[in-house]
């Protein structure tokens, strides 16, 4: 699996998740914050996004992400190791 | 996951993938069976064999012995859950109405000493009229889920407790969460809250980490958004301002924001939670507020040994003077040893250990052994970067029992952290 469809997954999810955010106009470089994602709503895209990639990374992991693009350099490096 | 069950915790687990929803998550169960999370588990909801005071008594859970501990967790500031006077007033409230309210406050549970406490209480906020909840948390959920509806924008705090963020999961409100006591952030989440009815809520002093809301700059960006307001002081009243009504008196601003909120349980020393506003908006909570209106009134006997906490807490300022004074003693101490307390300016003093979640565990233990009753506060409840023990300063403390705690905690975690 490349980067590219983690981000894919990620950006369909977040889509998913909010009544007016199209998935092609979301930028990876940006956070979910940006997107006007509450915690909440973050813990939900993750999640669903994990199941999708049958993976399980501990949120205490995810503390210092800062933008889509890193959420899913964390997230190849689960499904590169066949999950967590 | 066995080889790093401590680096997962509760927040891994909500979403619970089983096809029977009376099975929890596959993983969860090898989870919480791990000898390393069952030592951590063992620390939370252990047993109390006394009352609450600064010298109480545990069933230890490592080791299932009673033991004699100085009490630094439990949320009786001022001492009134067990104070003399107070007792004697619940008991005499028990012996005139029973045990329980036996209704709803509509149809029967209303007695008079609920209607007196309610006006005493809005009397003191300095609003027009006052709710009671039979629970602090009920309080804040039944608050925000009557005065908030789908379409509407409630915004918070990024700290904001729990029960504000239930509130309007519930209410259908899109909630947008600004960044901890920021103003600039706030007035980004208000920018885009125009058109559409908005509630800004904070709380007086933040219960992780004991700082207070940066009252005079939140309101500012308020006014100017023209946002409704709503304070959470649930840690500071009968503590803050000249005659104990709060963070809102402290800063002289308790006039310009709409909904007031406490909680009965920390330093009143009972159980339950108040809402004071204009009397027409409490009228309509009246109807829409479900935790008011479909639960049993708050107990009697409760209510009336509350109704003498208040009147104990405010004819002088001599318990505030008390608790400010072993405040300072202590903080002195903990400063001493080099210690992260964050930034608190209050009664609630974290000592931040950082992200090793073994680390707090062990400590915990070993604090606990030498006769110190001190909690740990572990990852998704703080960040996972700060996990931290979190004082509970009281007036119950005398200078030998602060000075032991302080030796502990120099052994245990002051030089724990160095080693």
């Amino acid at each position: 699996m490349t980067k590219e469809a983690v981000i894919e997954v990620i950006k369909k999810n977040i889509a998913a998740n909010s009544d007016d955010i199209d998935a092609a106009s979301i930028d990876p470089q940006k956070s979910m914050k940006d997107y006007g994602a509450n915690s909440l709503d973050m813990i939900e895209v993750v999640s669903t996004s994990m199941r999708e990639l049958k993976i399980k990374v501990p949120r205490s992991e995810l503390t210092d992400i800062n933008n889509i693009d890193e959420l899913a350099v964390k997230f190849l490096e689960y499904v590169n190791k066949g999950n967590g | 996951m066995a080889d790093k069950a401590l680096s997962f915790s509760l927040a891994d687990f909500f979403f619970n993938d089983s096809p029977d929803v009376l099975t929890p998550p596959s993983d969860f169960q090898s989870w919480i069976e791990h000898p390393k999370i069952q030592s951590a588990m063992g620390l939370f909801g252990q047993q109390l064999l006394a009352a609450p005071r600064a010298d109480t008594e545990v069933l230890s859970s490592f080791d299932g012995k009673r033991r004699k501990v100085i009490n630094m967790t439990s949320y009786n500031y001022l001492g009134l859950s067990t104070h003399p006077e107070v007792i004697q007033a619940a008991k005499e409230a028990l012996d005139i109405y029973g045990l329980g309210a036996s209704g709803a406050p509509l149809l029967s549970g209303t007695f008079d000493l609920h209607v007196k406490f309610a006006r005493q209480l809005a009397e003191f906020k300095q609003k027009e009229d006052c709710l009671l909840f039979s629970s602090g948390l009920g309080g804040n959920v039944g608050a925000i889920q009557g005065l908030l509806r789908k379409g509407d924008m409630f915004v918070l705090d990024e700290k904001c407790h729990k029960s504000l963020i239930d509130g309007g999961t519930l209410s259908g409100a899109k909630m947008l969460f600004f960044s901890h006591n920021d103003p600039v952030s706030l007035e980004a989440m208000l920018e885009k809250c125009k058109g559409k009815r908005v509630l800004v809520a904070f709380e007086g002093v933040y219960s992780m980490d004991g700082d207070l809301v940066r009252l005079p700059e939140i309101l500012k960006v308020c006014a100017h958004y023209k946002a409704a307001t709503y304070i959470d002081e649930a840690h500071s009243t009968l503590m803050f301002g000249a005659n104990g009504r709060g963070v809102g008196e402290h800063f002289g601003l308790e006039h310009d924001i709409g909904v007031s909120f406490g909680t009965f349980s920390k330093s009143f020393g009972g159980v339950g939670g108040f809402v004071c506003s204009n009397a027409r908006i409490i009228a309509y909570l009246k109807g829409y507020s479900s935790p008011w209106n479909f639960s049993c009134a708050p107990s009697p006997p409760v209510v009336g040994g509350l109704m003498k906490a208040l009147e104990v807490a405010t004819r002088d300022s001599s318990l505030r003077d008390l608790l400010w004074k072993n405040v300072a003693y202590l903080k002195k101490g903990l400063q001493d040893l080099k210690l992260d307390l964050g930034k608190s300016e209050s009664q609630v003093i974290p000592i931040i250990i950082g992200s090793s979640g073994e680390k707090l565990i062990q400590f915990a233990y070993e604090i606990q052994r030498r006769g110190l009753f001190l909690q740990p506060v572990d990852f998704p409840a703080v960040p996972a970067d700060s996990r931290r023990f979190r004082i509970s300063v009281s007036t119950q403390f005398t200078k030998e029992q602060m000075d032991t705690a302080l030796n502990i905690i120099e052994d245990v975690i002051a030089k724990g952290l160095r080693a």
